[in-house]
Parts: structure tokens; C-alpha cells; sequence
């Protein structure tokens, strides 16, 4: 295994890696555009793919990343996987970046479209990760209508997705049929959101309000939901396992997939109903990608593959209790699943080219609303 | 291995493409939304007459009223409030953050001076493990401390539970108000603080000088007023200080319970970081950092200028708390007990409703949190984070700190103490590592230690895992041990080491054979306190780490926080049990040396 730090002491004579060694750079990625990567002859499926994710992925309960390197390294005798968690997601690759430091992973598992737009207002566009030739994955095809990630650059694939809709306690209060209700008296202090600065939730949330309302109108929106007794927490965590099971309030925003979690651990399910005012929910779908720089392209296009295929698809979506990217027809989920994880009429999505250029004003102004006064 | 990263970041704040601006400090100062009324002040400092027509204008809109109001619900109890109507007057981020951290300030020096007293001065079974396990919640991750102040005041949780065996209630505790209850935590974190530190100059108070004032006459009152007070006062304001720096930079806490109303800098400088824009946080850190450090340096000053008195401790004698029924009802009796009663609710409460946590379920009791961990650690791959790893390094890096950070602080005291004016400023330069918020320090290690400095010939030089994260929390500890000596030191009679080394003693033998003893209770104090550091630092261990095996309790009770929270509880749970022990050590350890 390569070693990816040195240790050493303050004063002591720590040595890295060369950084001219590094390959990634705008310079050489802009003449082959869509003809990158082209289909090699014989694939080179030997050596060790080091796969970039989130923590819960490796390390919550019942993870997915544990079968995954197994499967993966069963199916591809002759490689191994290895998963690292960086601390700040792809913000540590951004800044590796800026920098000039060694990138040492080959794929990023768990890109968010608004983690492409940081890349494109950090780096130079369509950065960090490489055009993808799709294809070269063949299960790529599968992935349902509507989970395209609408990136330009064509850099990520979605491999799951997630529905952001509020969950509530039927018994004291009815299910919202618009956003608008939100506003109303009966919902007084009743709602929990999440900080948009820094949480997925949150942001989400705060997103589906600007797709509704529209710029202009999102922040009259919220000033009512203030004056209605919203509580905008840090984190999912904080407002969730913190809050809400502690009896704080009748609503929170989480995800539509709650109730899986509640049959399986046996709490009440009445208060675990998922709303979803005006039959929407705001999709989050997670990508994956190749680093410009990987050292073992063939072994990480592989794994794109690998991670479309059915039984792939089914571990990762109740492992990680989202919704599979493919098709039903390619993925066989339990019974139970199919039951408690709700998917809205309609998904709410705002897309690349409206985030970019737009997501840090958004969120600054509405964040400056509350606090500071 | 601190100024390196801090200057990393900090660097951002004054140079834009290479070349030295003031443009971000001033787009930060002239902001109202980060300083409210003051930024019209800051962009305009000289239009003197304009800003105090505007003050003119704001008090001439004052009013003062009286209204009844009845603060329980439910209880038709009228109190008359006197109303100040004043015209909003708009304090900006920093006003906030600096009014909240006052505040935090005063419930925490309210709430930590009677444990100190009566930790001081009374004898009762268990006073020794009690004064050690003071500081146990300075370790918790501030995600724990929300999760436990929701089990405890939440709606559902503990509190109300024992209220309605009694019949009443449930009350709404942290709807009521949000930032009483964001107020109470920081007193969760820090009231112990300064009762620590309080504890350790009383101990060392020479109960002669008492008697002495006693046999002059004095009442006991007086004796107190005149001989105590004047020892302690050191150590009660570098309680109060280190509370205020610390609340200032809070983070976690404010949020999760409550809400971005509440926001303070340090939640703008972790979003600002979160989005890359680094030359906004660094200002922000910039002008935090300047703050704490120029009220640590009124502070060093004021310290520097007591003459020292103190000419050792003589055993200090200690009522016992409860010798028979009579005196038990006394009011001073009755007035620790309703004390102790507060401090179950806050202290106790949170953490047995954490405790309570790991073993509950939304449907029950269950041991399956700590069957998770267990499953963890037996069949866990070693990419994951496995709860014994945790823990061996949790106390080795513990230890390794303690060895590190106590002789560094001790030096440092001993030279600053008596150093005047350049002793204060070296001082308050050394109290750095305090007064930077934690995220900008993490992320200065990652972008200069981590990723490594470029060098000439295409060499990098990289910095992390294990003994660089212990360096890191020998900077964040000593100067914990620095503060809790150096009020002691001061306050010894300089005559006593004049007098030794005028006997022929060096001045390492002085320093040995006459301070050091006397200030030992300060010296174990500090200990506590640097191994506490060490046990409950993240944002730097969590970096240095990265994917390595070099993980500690906190860093694992984060990466077990998953859709429940039970296995993240059982490890914090964990992370508790061992410190709690490792406190009892170290003070019973440290003991021996006392006197």
C-alpha cells in the first residue's frame, strides 16, 4: 500500500512527494474535448482504485462501503480498493488543487451538484474531475429519466437519490398540502429547518422555496415563516435525533425515505408521516466521478459500472436508505423498502447553470435575514 | 507548528493577488450587518459631530416604564418589570457574539463560584473525585452536549418526565427561550472552568492570613471582604476571561440549540470556509482573534499589577458540609443544598440523560448501541474507525500532552509573571492559541501542514499523524496550565525567592524548592486542564489524522453519528466513563504533589 503522508516532527526532516509529479492540469484537458478516454483494448484491471466518499458510507451503521470493496474486489480478482474519507469532502480536493498537492484518489463518490459549481468557481471550469466517455459504462444507460445531473462538462453520474420533504407527527398536525400552508396558524412553531450555510437539508429546502417563489420571493417567503415560528437549526443531526425525537416540535425536513428507519427501529409511526406539499420534494440525486489525475483510470471506470449494476444498486440504496438511480427494472429492492420510502409526483430540482453563479448570494441573503439583527 | 498554520490563513486577510490590501477589513468594518451601529463609526471615524448626533437622537427616544408581567406559565404570580423602551439599536454579528459571550460569562462565574466555595471549604465524602470530575464536561463534543440539553429539557425528555410523576408540566423549556438555553449550555461548558480554577488559588489561600486579620478583630465577614476575596479575584477573572474568549468563538452549541437567530462570527467564519472564500474568514478570524487577545491583555496587565502577598499555603481547614441534622438546616446549609439541586439539573442532568441515551431506543431499552460498538471493534476493516483504537490513542496523545504542555506553561509563567509590560505582551501572544477559532486553525494545518509547504527543488514538507497532532494539543493546553499558575505566582511574595537565592540557592533550585510547591495545586489544575484539552480536541485532530489510524474518542463519536444517534451516544458515552476515570487519576496522581 502507498503510503499517502509522511510523518514527521516540527523541525524533523519530513519528505513528500514531488509535486511535479502531478498530472492533472487545465492545460492538456481542453484540446481532446468528448474524445477523452477513449476505449482501451486491454483494460488495465490490476492494481489498487482508491475510492474518495462521505463518512457514513464507511463508517455508520451498516454501511454500504464494506460490501462494496468486497464485491468489487471479488468481481476484479486482481484489484484492490480502498476508501478514504476526506475531512471537507471535495473542498479538500479543491484546495489539493489550488495548491499544487498530490490527489491520490482515483474516484469521488458522492458529488452533490452544488460541490461541481465550488469546483467551477474555485478551479478553472469543468475542473478537478475528468470529462466522463460514457460510453465506457455500459450500465450508464439504466439510470432513470430525470436523474441526468445536467453538469456541461459532463463529469458525474448519478448512482442514487434523495427526496428532502418535511416529516411530521400526524397527531398534532395535518399533513401541508401547499409550502403555503407553512405559513399558516396552524402550523405556528411547529416547523424545524436546517442552517443552508451548511447543511444538505437545509439547503435543500431553501432551494425548493427559491424554485417556488422564485428569486424575488423567497425571502417574503421565509420572513413569514420567521414570523410563523420557524426554527432553523445547524444540521440535520441537531434538528432530528436532537430535536424532534426529543418532542421539540411537529415537523421537521428530513428525507422521504423516514420511515424505513422507523419501521425498522419500531418508533411510532405516526410521527413519522412524510408530507409533500404541492406533491413535491426536492431531489438531491449524489454523483460520482473520475479525478483528472487518476492513476488507475481503466480500474476506476470499472467501477462506475460496478456501481449501476443491480445488486450494487440495491446495497447502496437500503444501506444508505436512498432511492436507486436505475431503472426499477434493473434493481430489486425488499418489499419493505418499496413500502416506507416515498417518492413525491413531482421532484424539485435546480439545476447547474441556475446554482452557478448564484448559490453563495442566495443563501448569504437569506442567512443575513436572520441572524446579526 | 502554531504560528505556521494560523499565518497560513491569516495571510489571506492582507493579500490579494500577491500584493498587501486593507480592502477586506474594511468591507468587513463598514459593514453594518457584521457591526451594526458602529460600522457608520468606521467608515466615517472623523465626522465626529454626525455620530453624536445620532447618539443624541437615541437617547432622546428612551423611555423607561413599569408593566406586570407573569413569567410562569401557568402560575398567576404577577412581577412588576421595569421596561426600557429604548429605539432598536442594531449591534451587528460581532455585538451579538460579544453580548451572548457576556452573558455566557456571567451565568458561568455565577454558576461556578459556589461549587468553588464550597468545594474549597467544606469536607464531605467524595469532595476529591467531585473537584476532579469538575472539568468532564470541557471534553464533550459539542454535538453530545446538544443531544444530551434536548434529552434532558426537551419536551420528552428527562426533566419533564420527572416533573409529571409530579404532575406538572410538560413545559416547552428551550422554546420558551432559546437563548437562556444557549446560555445555560455555555455555563454547561465553562461554569466548571472557573470553578476549577477558583478551587485551585482558594486551596492555596494561607488560612494564617485569616487568622491573623480574625485575631485583629476582623469580622468574618471582613476577613473575607479583605483577605480572600483579593486572593481569588485573579483567578476568578481568568475564569471569567478564558469563558468570555471561549463563548466568543463558539460554534456548535449556539446553532444546534438555538437557531441561526443566534448566529455568531464564528458560524459565518465556518460557512465562509465551507464555500473556499478564505480571504473573508481570515478577516473575520482576524479581527476575533484581536478582540480576545486585547482583553487578554487588559487582563495580564491587571494580573501583573497585584503584588503578590501570599507566602505559602498552611493546611486549609474544611468545615464538614453536614456534621449532624441541626446544622444541616441552617440557611447556609439550605442554600448549598438548593445550589446543589441547580447544579444536578445542569451538570448532572445532561450527562445522565446522555448515559440514558446509549442504552434507550425510540421503543425501549436496548443494548444494541453497544453491541454496535463491540461488532466494531471484533469484526470492523481497518479503513473504519474501531472504538479501542480511539480510546488507546485518546490517552496516550492525553499523556503525551500533559508531558509536553505542564513544563511548557510553567516556563512560560515563571518567565512572564514579573516580566511587567514586555512580560504581559509575550504573555498574551502565548494565550494565541485560545483565541483562534478552531475551524480557521484546521484548516491553516491542512493547507500548510497537511497538504505541506512547498520547498525550493520541488520538496514538500508535510507534517502529520501522531506526534504532530500531539504538539497540537500541547499548543492548545499549555496555555491553560499557564493561566492556572500564573495568578498563584503572582501572588507570592517576591521576598521569598530574593530571600532564597540571597541564601546561595540558583535560580532552578529556587524555582523548585519555594515555587514550585507553592503553587502546586495551580500546577495539577492545569494538568486537569491540558489533558482535558487533549481528550476533547476535534478540529485539529480531526485533520492531522486524516486517514490514518491516529483517531481519537471525538473524532470516532463523529463518524458514528449516522440516521440515529444511539451508537455516536454510546461512544461518547464511553469517551465519558474513560475520562471521568483518567480525571481521578490524574488529580489523585497530582495530589501527592500538593503539599
Amino acid at each position: 500500500m502507498r503510503r499517502r503522508t509522511f510523518v514527521g516532527a516540527v523541525g524533523g526532516s519530513a519528505i513528500a512527494g514531488v509535486a511535479g509529479c502531478l498530472t492533472r492540469d487545465g492545460d492538456g484537458s481542453e484540446d481532446d474535448d468528448g474524445t477523452g478516454d477513449p476505449e482501451p483494448e486491454n483494460p488495465d484491471l490490476e492494481g489498487e482504485v482508491q475510492v474518495a466518499t462521505y463518512d457514513s458510507m464507511v463508517n455508520g451503521e451498516n454501511p454500504a462501503g464494506p460490501w462494496l470493496k468486497d464485491a468489487f474486489e471479488e468481481a476484479y480478482p486482481d484489484a484492490e480498493l480502498t476508501w478514504t474519507v476526506p475531512e471537507n469532502g471535495i473542498n479538500d480536493y479543491i484546495d489539493r488543487s489550488q495548491q499544487n498537492a498530490e490527489i491520490d484518489a482515483d474516484v469521488y463518490l458522492g458529488a452533490n451538484l452544488d460541490d461541481l459549481v465550488r469546483v467551477d468557481d474555485n478551479l478553472e471550469d469543468g475542473g478537478l474531475l475528468r470529462e466522463l466517455n460514457v460510453d465506457r459504462i455500459d450500465n450508464a444507460e439504466r439510470i432513470r429519466d430525470g436523474l441526468d445531473m445536467g453538469d456541461p462538462h459532463g463529469r458525474v453520474l448519478a448512482y442514487d437519490t434523495g427526496y428532502v420533504s418535511p416529516v411530521y407527527d400526524e397527531e398534532l398536525v395535518d399533513e401541508p398540502e401547499t409550502l403555503d400552508d407553512l405559513t399558516e396558524p396552524a402550523y405556528e412553531d411547529a416547523l424545524l429547518a436546517q442552517n443552508a450555510q451548511g447543511s444538505d437539508t437545509g439547503q435543500a429546502f431553501l432551494l425548493w422555496t427559491i424554485d417556488a417563489y422564485g428569486e424575488d420571493g423567497y425571502l417574503d417567503y421565509w420572513r413569514e415563516l420567521e414570523a410563523n415560528g420557524v426554527r432553523i437549526l445547524e444540521d440535520w443531526q441537531e434538528s432530528y435525533n436532537g430535536a424532534y425525537m426529543n418532542g421539540e416540535r411537529s415537523m421537521v425536513i428530513s428525507y422521504s425515505t423516514d420511515q424505513v428507519f422507523a419501521n425498522e427501529y419500531d418508533y411510532e409511526m405516526s410521527r413519522h408521516q412524510v408530507a409533500f406539499p404541492d406533491g413535491q420534494a426536492y431531489a438531491n440525486p449524489e454523483g460520482m466521478g473520475i479525478f483528472e489525475g487518476a492513476s488507475e483510470l481503466d480500474l476506476a471506470y470499472e467501477f462506475l459500472d460496478f456501481a449501476l449494476s443491480n445488486d450494487a444498486q440495491a446495497v447502496i440504496a437500503q444501506r444508505n436508505v436512498q432511492f436507486p438511480a436505475v431503472d426499477e427494472e434493473y434493481v430489486d429492492l425488499d418489499e419493505e423498502f418499496d413500502q416506507y420510502a416515498h417518492t413525491p409526483t413531482e421532484a424539485v430540482t435546480i439545476g447547474y447553470d441556475r446554482l452557478r453563479g448564484n448559490l453563495d448570494g442566495w443563501v448569504d441573503d437569506w442567512a443575513r435575514e436572520f441572524a446579526g439583527r | 507548528m502554531l504560528y505556521v498554520p494560523v499565518g497560513v490563513v491569516f495571510v489571506n486577510a492582507v493579500v490579494d493577488d500577491g500584493g498587501a490590501t486593507l480592502a477586506f477589513v474594511r468591507e468587513v468594518l463598514t459593514d453594518p450587518f457584521y457591526f451594526g451601529a458602529l460600522a457608520d463609526v468606521f467608515a466615517e471615524p472623523l465626522s465626529v459631530r454626525h455620530h453624536l448626533a445620532s447618539v443624541a437622537g437615541w437617547l432622546a427616544a428612551v423611555s423607561v416604564s413599569v408593566s406586570l408581567e407573569y413569567p410562569l406559565p401557568g402560575v398567576p404570580l404577577p412581577v412588576p418589570v421595569p421596561g426600557l423602551e429604548t429605539p432598536g439599536i442594531r449591534t451587528g454579528l460581532f455585538g451579538f457574539t460579544a453580548y451572548q459571550a457576556a452573558l455566557s460569562t456571567v451565568a458561568s462565574v455565577a454558576l461556578g463560584l459556589p461549587a468553588a466555595y464550597i468545594l474549597a471549604n467544606y469536607e464531605f465524602r467524595g469532595r476529591q473525585t467531585l473537584r476532579s470530575l469538575t472539568i468532564l464536561p470541557f471534553v464533550l463534543p459539542g454535538i453530545m452536549v446538544a443531544v444530551g440539553f434536548y434529552a434532558m429539557f426537551g419536551r420528552t425528555g428527562t426533566l419533564n418526565g420527572l416533573l409529571g410523576v409530579g404532575g406538572v408540566g410538560p413545559y416547552p423549556f428551550i422554546e420558551w427561550n432559546p437563548l437562556a438555553v444557549v446560555i445555560v449550555a455555555h455555563a454547561f461548558y465553562n461554569a466548571p472552568l472557573v470553578a476549577r480554577v477558583t478551587v485551585a488559588a482558594w486551596e492555596s489561600v494561607d488560612a494564617r492570613t485569616v487568622e491573623t486579620a480574625r485575631s485583629l478583630g476582623a469580622s468574618p465577614r471582613r476577613a473575607f471582604r479583605d483577605v480572600i476575596v483579593p486572593q481569588l479575584l485573579p483567578a476568578i477573572l481568568t475564569g471569567a476571561l478564558l469563558t468570555f474568549i471561549f463563548t466568543f468563538m463558539t460554534f456548535p452549541i449556539v446553532l444546534a440549540l438555538g437557531g441561526l437567530q443566534l448566529a455568531t462570527v464564528e458560524v459565518w467564519i465556518y460557512d465562509r470556509v465551507r464555500r473556499l472564500a478564505y480571504a473573508e474568514a481570515a478577516t473575520l478570524t482576524v479581527l476575533e482573534t484581536l478582540l480576545s487577545l486585547a482583553l487578554t491583555y487588559a487582563y495580564l496587565r491587571y494580573e501583573s499589577a497585584q503584588s503578590g502577598l501570599a507566602r505559602g499555603a498552611g493546611e486549609p481547614d474544611r468545615e464538614p458540609l453536614f456534621p449532624d441534622l441541626r446544622t444541616a438546616l441552617s440557611p447556609r446549609r439550605v442554600a448549598i443544598l438548593g445550589y446543589g439541586l441547580v447544579a444536578v439539573v445542569v451538570f448532572v442532568g445532561p450527562l445522565a440523560s446522555l448515559v440514558a441515551g446509549s442504552v434507550t431506543d425510540g421503543s425501549g431499552l436496548t443494548g444494541r448501541h453497544y453491541a454496535f460498538l463491540l461488532e466494531r471493534q471484533l469484526e470492523g476493516a481497518d479503513y473504519q474507525t474501531l472504538p479501542w483504537v480511539a480510546i488507546r490513542n485518546s490517552l496516550v496523545f492525553g499523556v503525551a500532552t500533559l508531558a509536553v504542555a505542564v513544563p511548557m506553561g510553567v516556563v512560560v509563567s515563571v518567565v512572564t509573571v514579573r516580566a511587567g509590560r514586555g512580560g504581559a505582551i509575550v504573555d498574551t501572544l502565548a494565550m494565541l492559541p485560545l483565541a483562534v477559532s478552531g475551524v480557521v486553525f484546521g484548516i491553516g494545518l491542512l493547507r500548510g501542514l497537511v497538504f505541506g509547504i512547498p520547498l525550493p527543488g520541488g520538496w514538500r514538507f508535510q507534517v502529520t499523524g501522531a506526534v504532530a497532532i500531539v504538539f497540537a494539543h500541547a499548543v492548545a493546553a499549555y496555555p491553560f496550565v499557564t493561566r492556572n499558575v500564573s495568578p498563584l505566582l503572582s501572588n507570592l511574595d517576591p521576598a521569598m525567592v530574593e530571600s532564597a537565592r540571597a541564601l546561595g540557592a540558583t535560580r532552578y533550585r529556587a524555582l523548585r524548592d519555594v515555587e514550585l510547591p507553592l503553587v502546586a495545586s495551580g500546577i495539577v489544575a492545569g494538568a486537569a486542564f491540558a489533558f482535558a484539552i487533549s481528550i476533547g480536541e476535534f478540529s485539529s485532530t480531526v485533520i492531522l489524522a486524516g486517514g490514518g489510524q491516529s483517531y481519537t474518542m471525538p473524532v470516532a463519536v463523529e463518524r458514528y453519528l449516522g440516521r440515529r444517534s444511539g451508537p455516536a451516544i454510546a461512544m461518547g458515552t464511553v469517551l465519558l466513563a474513560v475520562t471521568a476515570a483518567s480525571f481521578v487519576v490524574v488529580d489523585r496522581v497530582g495530589g501527592r504533589f500538593e503539599r
